[in-house]
């Protein structure tokens, strides 16, 4: 049996530590893993926690993050509670197998500490693996700080692992900016973690001699459409309720509430900065700071569920502004970024139409200071004003040279 | 086998092997008694996949189980330890069994399709 | 919102200080950030480490900070890094050095005309600790200049930070914590 470990009311962890900490909490039955900076501290404390007798799971080394995934898939096929964490160059390793897992309907928790793509090559965190993701028929949370990173962690295994569900959930959060940031962490104790958590309930375990069952089938073009449709039918339809009474759940235990757009000063808002991670919460900061001292009627929109993508909830959250920016932590490689064209798409749909402009930024770990968020809500405020876009639709911030910019 | 709508499908594209759920293990259950599910390759057949068909004679055989042990399709029929003969509903015509049969002449040897059993009984060679 | 950067080279604790001093100031209800700058930094790279305190949740995630204070915690680094990046008018410099502070301003001209406290953190480790560990030392120095806590509040707060290592390593760093509190001038 598993020793408990005496957590104080505030913790001050980084957001690795969150992560790790939420996963022992949950009592994985196994972890298969092949650590990756900036995510290596999740396995490395994971992987003294067991030494330490805090966890009766399992622990594989394996030899690559295709192992580390083909592992999880293994073990979540036998009937067992699995997870494991990756970033960059080993979450892209992973990509095959990430379909896998999805299309067989394993509910295996991922922790992705995002980082930038090579090459070339770097260690700092920006949204390039984690788009990467977005077609992987997994479901993607994003934590904006550490608290969040454990918070979502613990959620993702009681989102995932619904019989209703049964769809794997990566949880992101942003790589050193949170990832190695201590800051203050209020954890739930080791008992009302796992009983907030809950069983793991095994569904059409492979371990179930009285009840044979194959994982991983082969189907042509007579059955693959219909797998590939039920599971798009699911993530569309099953996913939103199903986040939604697990928020309502975890903020009736911690009082911290989620939602799966997240709206700040949204309520009378003129413009509005959607972004994901950490930029989040500056942005919101420098919102409040603009009302203050410019009456700007500034807000933040910030998806927490990433994928499914929240169509309606983006619509509710946007449709009254003049203005909104999409802030994109991704080189878009030939195109307008990622969230500028979610958004963009799901806005299409309403009667009143914002301008929407598109910037791309802090890849590869470039900061994304306060003046940043700054400039961006004063070119909105002159596109809400103008009631069309002053600027071009694509533009580069932070970024040295000559100014970079399209359309 | 019908094709059913997406909305009729089990999520994860997975397969069970038999209609119910059994009291034991399936290893302890003789396959002609196992509750098969439609979709089980059991129920599938694959005999015309051949061109050579294995043919068994069971007046050389030993029961020393080898083609039973080698056949990669699991068409060699066997009963406590007594050989029985071919399921020709699997069996693809790999000659596996043949190479194996340890017997001389062999209780066990590829004839064409077209050629009935007891024909290829009264043709079987003589002791090299 | 206080916010505090720390000049160090990789291996001298710097980070580790910089959570300790978070892990203390959280156990006050404050708010706090520690971070680093990490790159493919090796032992004896020079780097440095941050610190952000505040009565309420702390949203800013940039990088980029003024300090209210600058530690150094190597005394090469008063020369060789740029300790006075994106300082205020009332940043205020505590640096590890075996020179008065008079002999500190004549080697660093930069530093004149600024809030300047020095205190020679690798000696006072070295005699407490047994090693050149200038991390704990330079968090005493900082209390008795921000007069952030009392000496005896940080002391005990930090024995509890430091409880997983054994007792002969926490009474060196009381020692040391206290002999820098008595010693930054």
């Amino acid at each position: 049996m598993a020793e408990k470990m005496e957590l104080n009311e505030v913790e001050v962890w980084d957001g690795n530590m969150a992560a790790s900490q939420a996963l022992r909490q949950a009592q994985i039955d196994v972890v298969a893993a092949y650590p990756i900076t900036p995510s290596t501290p999740v396995v490395q404390n994971y992987g003294s926690f067991l030494a330490n007798g805090y966890i009766d799971g399992e622990f594989v080394l394996v030899e690559s993050e295709h192992a580390a995934m083909s592992g999880c898939v293994g073990a979540a096929a036998a009937g067992g509670r699995v997870a494991t964490a990756t970033s960059s160059q080993g979450f892209a390793l992973m990509s095959e197998v990430l379909y896998q897992a999805s299309g067989m309907r394993l509910p295996i928790v991922l922790v992705v500490v995002n980082r930038a793509l090579a090459a070339p090559l770097n260690v700092n965190g920006d949204h390039s693996d984690m788009y990467m993701g977005r077609d992987s028929g997994w479901i993607q949370l994003d934590a904006f700080n550490a608290q969040e990173a454990y918070d979502m962690t613990l959620m993702a295994f009681r989102i995932g692992e619904d019989p209703e569900i049964r769809l794997p959930v990566m949880s992101h959060q942003d790589g050193f900016i949170t990832s190695h940031t201590a800051e203050n962490v209020r954890p739930l104790s080791d008992d009302e973690a796992y009983e907030f958590v809950g069983e793991y309930p095994a569904v059409n375990p492979m371990l179930d001699l009285a009840n044979p069952v194959t994982y991983g089938v082969q189907t042509e073009e007579d059955w693959h459409f219909e797998h590939k449709a039920r599971q798009h039918h699911d993530l569309m339809t099953k996913v939103f309720g199903k986040v939604e009474e697990v928020f309502a759940a975890f903020e009736k235990k911690t009082g911290r509430k989620y939602n799966i757009v997240e709206k700040y000063d949204m309520d009378d808002a003129d413009v509005a900065i959607v972004a994901l991670g950490t930029t989040v919460e500056t942005a919101k900061m420098v919102a409040e700071k603009l009302r203050k001292e410019q009456g700007i009627k500034a807000g933040v929109v910030a998806p927490r569920l990433f994928r499914p993508w929240p169509h309606k909830q983006i619509i509710e959250a946007l449709q009254n502004v003049k203005a909104v920016a999409c802030l994109d932590r991704s080189s878009p490689n030939g195109a307008m970024g990622a969230l500028y064209n979610e958004v963009a798409g799901s806005l299409y749909q309403c009667e009143n139409r914002p301008v929407v402009t598109n910037y791309i930024y802090g890849l590869g770990g470039r900061d994304f200071t306060v003046e940043h968020a700054e400039e961006i809500f004063k070119e909105l405020a002159a596109n809400a004003e103008a009631g069309k876009p002053t600027t071009p639709l694509q533009q580069f911030i932070g970024l040295r040279g000559p100014k970079l910019s399209f359309y | 086998m019908k094709y059913l709508g997406w909305d009729e499908l089990i999520p994860g594209a997975i397969l069970f092997s038999f209609s119910e759920e059994m009291e034991k293990d399936a290893s302890e259950i003789l396959p002609e008694d196992r509750p098969y599910a439609e979709t089980n390759s059991h129920e599938a057949y694959v005999g015309d996949w051949r061109v050579l068909k294995p043919v068994y004679n069971r007046d050389l055989c030993i029961d020393c189980q080898f083609c039973w042990i080698y056949c990669p399709d699991v068409s060699i029929i066997s009963r406590d330890k007594k050989m029985i003969g071919v399921d020709y509903d699997h069996c693809k015509g790999c000659g596996i069994c043949v190479e194996v049969c340890p017997t001389n002449p062999k209780s066990l040897l590829m004839f064409e399709e077209r050629i009935d059993n007891d024909d290829a009984l009264a043709q079987w060679p003589e002791k090299e | 919102m206080l916010e505090i950067r720390w000049h160090s080279r990789a291996g001298q604790g710097a980070v580790t200080g910089a959570k300790g001093l978070g892990d203390v100031v959280a156990r006050t209800g404050k708010y706090v950030q520690a971070f680093a700058f990490y790159g493919s930094a090796k032992r004896g790279a020079a780097m440095t480490a941050y610190n952000r305190i505040d009565d309420e949740e702390i949203l800013n995630h940039q990088k980029f900070m003024s300090p209210d204070y600058v530690l150094v915690i190597d005394p090469g680094l008063t020369y060789t890094a740029d300790i006075t990046a994106n300082e205020k008018e009332s940043t205020k410099y505590i640096i590890t050095t075996h020179l008065s502070k008079e002999e500190l301003l004549e080697s660093q001209p930069k530093l004149k005309g600024k809030e300047v406290y020095v205190v020679d953190c690798i000696q006072i480790s070295l005699d407490t600790i047994g090693r050149a560990m200038p991390n704990t030392p330079m968090l005493g120095a900082l209390m008795k200049v921000s007069g952030m806590f009392e000496l005896d509040y940080f002391q005990n707060a930090m024995k509890t930070v430091l409880s997983k290592f054994p007792q002969k390593i926490i009474d060196a760093n009381m020692a040391a914590i206290e002999r820098a509190y008595n010693s930054v001038k």
